[in-house]
């Protein structure tokens, strides 16, 4: 393959917005988010890692885009990607105390 | 964008709030018209009355944000659900139905999978009043 088509390809992926989607993870641990806010990109991915020994969810409400992830156990993780830009309130169902915000940049 | 979830947040919390505050004014009436009845005596902590009050304040806590204020699966949560939450005033299940539900969750029994396993959060006694709570505002209770 030539060089300067090489360039190209290369120029091309990395113009790929996906390509520069980030993956975060968010631990869950006594009853408590590792984190209050985290401030991530529209494309980015987030997993929320349960680390206590019982089942948390994840849900928001946020009217760009609402979302459950449901229950799961300990040790287990769920992810979610944030494909539009805005402020999410995160939530655990189970334990109502549990609460952070994502900010997610366009 | 930003405010409005903010303002949704802020709405969240006051009307846990004011669901608390109405579940626990209820019981006050309650707690006092036995208090009267008995002559100032305390409501007894095995009785009904009591096992009511107290599972208004675990429902406040942790079922109102799906099964909402009035019980009847309009909580905020509920449109992230299909099916939606249950009706709970509605609901023909007896109580040992009702409590098998909250400590196993919903997909344990075959039924909607966003019902969560309280076992591993509620006490016994918890669910014992969550229960009474339910049967207390069920239609066909009445």
């Amino acid at each position: 393959m030539k060089p300067i088509r090489l360039l190209a390809i290369v120029a091309l992926i990395a113009a790929s917005p996906w390509s520069l989607a980030g993956e975060h993870v968010i631990s869950q641990k006594d009853k408590a988010f590792s984190a209050k806010t985290l401030d991530i990109k529209a494309g980015d991915k987030v997993a929320f890692r349960n680390d206590d020994a019982f089942s948390h969810n994840i849900f928001s409400l946020t009217d760009a885009m609402p979302f459950d992830l449901g229950t799961y156990g300990g040790g287990q993780m769920k992810s979610v990607t944030f494909a539009k830009a805005g402020k999410f309130e995160i939530e655990c169902a189970i334990h109502p105390e549990m609460r952070m915000i994502i900010n997610v940049a366009p | 964008m930003r405010g409005k979830t903010t303002t949704s947040g802020a709405a969240a919390r006051w009307l846990r709030g004011i669901a608390l505050a109405a579940v626990a004014s209820c019981g006050a009436v309650a707690f006092a018209e036995e208090s009267m009845r008995v002559d100032g005596a305390l409501l007894p902590r095995d009785s009904q009355d009591a096992a009511i009050f107290r599972g208004g304040l675990v429902y406040a806590n942790y079922c109102v944000t799906c099964h909402g204020i009035n019980a009847d699966g309009n909580g905020r949560a509920a449109r992230l659900h299909n099916p939606r939450p249950a009706n709970l005033r509605a609901s023909d299940k007896n109580d040992a139905y009702i409590g098998l539900i909250v400590r196993r969750g919903g997909e344990a029994l075959g039924r909607a999978p966003g019902m969560p396993p309280w076992a591993e959060e509620l006490t016994d006694e918890q669910i014992k009043d969550v229960v009474a709570f339910v049967r207390s505002v069920n239609a066909q209770h009445r």
